[in-house]
């Protein structure tokens, strides 16, 4: 799961049909969905939402939608 | 020649306007500054350019980007300029494919190449042009280079859209084009490509369109018989299909007119967000922030550029308008009425122009930079607390500017739920036509700590709103679940005059203001406090304003203001907040800012004038944002409650300041 990666540890989605379908939607339209490479940027502290880098673009998203969007470590 | 402006959020979409028009558009670096339409002339041209807010697809998420889908299928224009930012190729292509579906001629500029450059990626334009068949041309919209070939390109009347089929959806898709094309031919002018592509997409507007030509039962069944079909072939939904299928066309674009080096240095935005957004140290930094523009605004900068505005004003100008009044021979009451009416009323108000300056640079310093987003992402935990998201802060911020763009603002949220509870809540968020009332009772009590009691208002509106979030996302708005995701810009250097005129057009507004509606409102109190039962030229204590605002004196005498003064004052201030200081100048009857504050002390204890201070903050929503509110939500009801739950919140929080502090012996 994403949500379980580190600051600066980079993973590729493998699947992204868990997340709310709305949030799915946007991430689509910055072109990130299963194929894509992302690299968590940061972690707010308190449950805080994450950072992610993908193509050379930032995407903030919750922890709990994170935690839908299945990763695997590359 | 009308020529619409598409492109993705934050690709330099209203520099680019900017660029090409000549004239001033409100610029932000956050997705979705522009909120509304806005149409400007070309330099030399006879064509116009028409701004619509960045969106990613033509296919909207939020009511910010419905007024891009409603504007392609219920408006006339002639032509489409595409701006796309060369970093985000493949991203931005999604749009343009859609875009070139509408058969319409199309013009595309390629910007930010000299970002894109640093970042190790070269797009041959050339390559594009020929790819797609219309013209494309590089642009660096923030320098203007290249503007003037994309103006000259985009206004040449010949060109014609592009007849090159890039796309090819497959067997089912083109023979549903086909069918519904026969269904609506006649009856619209859109592409019926377009329309039905947009249609299995899901678009919802496009939907509605399509069910009032063609009839509801039609559509669905087309639907249906469609998604059957690509289910069994692809084992994938239409929306998938379609998005695939135009990915792998753009990955083979791409491929061709692209050319990427190794990045050799890191991202500057990268290193900034390492600090901003760190995990400890984001809370801590924008609250430092903040704190800087307070001080500067109202105590560093601010307050000293106000008093020499003021001596001005009560000084030379006056002395001179008195001469001019005396030169021409005026009569002792056109001597009255503008003197103690117009200049006291208008001159008291514009006496702050440099403070609400001030502010409006550093918030569009903030917008233009890129950091909004930032903040965004870092207030998101305390959002969700109450039943918000991040983005809301976004609106609040703006509010600060003024609470009408704030509510607007509040359309780039996707959750209507959301939405509505961001614009119930802008109101609270201190607006810079409070900040004079609060300058000139900070100046009157609290000398020693002007910075510290300001911030402590806008900080009580804050916490005011996210309570007021909390108990309206338990009670009325229970339900919807709340979302976040956010486009985090890359950071740019705002350049002085972008921000220069962003000030200005958000600061123009106040000085209009004060123009007019402020120099009739001034006009007419003063009237009202000339004349009274008794005739004109009575004792202001016995005049029509006395009475008026006599009314309202017994509600605020338990919270610590029951004059006449005030009541009438506090009216005023529904019409516009910074009225309350024009009321004020005319009712104390005073030469400058500083008597004024003088003869408040009179009237006033310290702990009054916080309840006041306080009272203003919250109690009503002005005149122009009620209207916005009314608009923005298309419901009386919540219109009725915006206004309803202030007034009650504001003087139920001022009883307990007046009353406790009272207890505790602060008066």
């Amino acid at each position: 799961m994403l949500v379980a990666l580190k600051a600066g540890e980079k993973a590729v989605i493998k699947d992204i049909s868990g997340a709310n379908a709305l949030v799915r939607r946007r991430l689509l339209d910055l072109g990130i969905t299963e194929g894509s490479i992302v690299c968590i940027k940061c972690i707010m502290p308190f449950g805080g939402p994450v950072m992610l880098e993908s193509c050379g673009q930032c995407v903030g998203i919750r922890r709990n939608e994170a935690s839908c969007i299945e990763v695997e470590k590359g | 020649m009308e020529i619409a402006l598409f492109g993705n959020p934050n690709t330099g979409k209203t520099s680019l306007f900017n660029s090409l028009t000549g004239s001033y558009e409100y610029i932000g670096n956050w997705s979705g500054v522009t909120v509304e339409k806005k149409i400007g002339a070309f330099k030399q041209k006879a064509a116009r350019l028409i701004d619509l807010p960045g969106i990613y697809s033509l296919n909207p998420l939020s009511k910010d980007e419905g007024v891009v889908t409603q504007f392609v299928l219920h408006e006339s224009y002639d032509k489409i300029l595409n701006i796309i930012d060369a970093s985000q190729i493949e991203r931005n292509l999604h749009l343009t494919l859609q875009l070139l579906e509408l058969g319409k001629p199309i013009v595309i500029g390629v910007n930010m190449v000299d970002v894109a450059s640093k970042r190790g990626i070269e797009v041959h334009t050339e390559k594009l042009e020929k790819i797609l068949g219309i013209p494309v041309t590089s642009v660096i919209a923030r320098s203007g280079k290249g503007c003037d070939v994309l103006a000259e390109m985009v206004t040449a009347s010949s060109n014609v859209g592009s007849n090159k089929s890039l796309i090819n959806y497959g067997k089912e898709i083109e023979e549903t084009i086909l069918h519904i094309s026969q269904l609506v031919e006649e009856k619209t002018k859109i592409s019926s490509r377009w329309l039905t592509l947009q249609l299995l997409e899901g678009n919802e507007y496009v939907k509605k369109y399509l069910n009032d030509l063609v009839g509801e039962e039609k559509i669905n069944l087309i639907i249906e018989k469609v998604e059957q079909n690509i289910f069994q072939v692809s084992a994938k939904t239409v929306e998938t299909f379609i998005y695939q299928t135009r990915r792998e066309v753009i990955t083979s674009i791409a491929e061709k007119v692209i050319v990427k080096r190794k990045d050799t240095h890191p991202p500057f935005s990268e290193k900034m967000d390492a600090l901003v957004t760190n995990k400890w140290l984001g809370i801590p930094i924008f609250l430092s922030l903040m704190y800087v523009m307070f001080m500067l605004t109202f105590d560093w900068l601010g307050f000293p550029l106000s008093d020499l505005l003021d001596g001005f004003i009560t000084g030379p100008l006056t002395n001179l308008i008195e001469g001019l009044l005396g030169l021409v021979g005026a009569s002792k009451f056109i001597h009255a009425i503008v003197l103690d009416g117009i200049v006291a009323g208008v001159g008291g108000v514009l006496v702050f122009v440099p403070q609400i300056f001030i502010l409006f640079f550093f918030i569009s310093l903030l917008e233009d930079s890129g950091y909004m987003a930032r903040v965004a992402l870092v207030m998101d935990r305390m959002m969700e607390l109450v039943g918000l998201n991040g983005k809301a802060f976004i609106p609040m911020m703006i509010g600060f500017g003024c609470n009408v763009p704030g509510v607007m603002a509040a359309r780039t949220i996707e959750t209507p739920k959301e939405r509505l509870l961001t614009i119930l809540l802008t109101p609270l968020m201190s607006c810079s036509a409070r900040l004079p009332v609060y300058a000139l009772f900070v100046g009157a009590f609290f000398v020693e700590h002007k910075a510290f009691i300001v911030l402590s208002l806008y900080v009580i509106g804050i916490i005011v709103a996210l309570v007021v979030a909390k108990v309206f996302s338990k009670t009325l708005l229970n339900g919807e679940t709340s979302l976040f995701v956010i486009e985090l810009p890359p950071y740019r250097l705002p350049q002085f005059q972008t921000l220069w005129r962003s000030t200005w057009d958000k600061g123009k507004g106040f000085i209009r203001k004060a123009g007019t509606f402020i120099f009739a409102g001034s006009v007419l109190i003063w009237l009202l406090s000339y004349a009274g039962p008794a005739g004109v030229n009575v004792n202001m204590d016995d005049s029509f304003l006395a009475m008026i605002g006599g009314l309202f004196a017994p509600l605020f005498t338990p919270i610590g203001f029951g004059s006449w003064q005030a009541g009438a004052s506090l009216l005023t201030g529904f019409l516009a907040k910074e009225a309350i200081i024009s009321t004020m100048n005319i009712i104390y009857f005073v030469p400058d800012e500083s008597s004024l504050q003088g003869l408040l002390a009179t009237s006033y204890s310290p702990l009054a004038a916080y309840s006041f201070m306080l009272f203003i903050l919250l109690y009503i929503p002005c005149l122009a944002t009620v209207a916005t509110i009314r608009k923005e939500t298309a419901s009386r009801k919540w219109t009725i409650i915006s206004i309803v739950y202030a007034f009650v919140v504001a003087y139920v929080l001022c009883l307990l300041v007046y009353q406790v502090g009272k207890l505790l012996g602060f008066s």
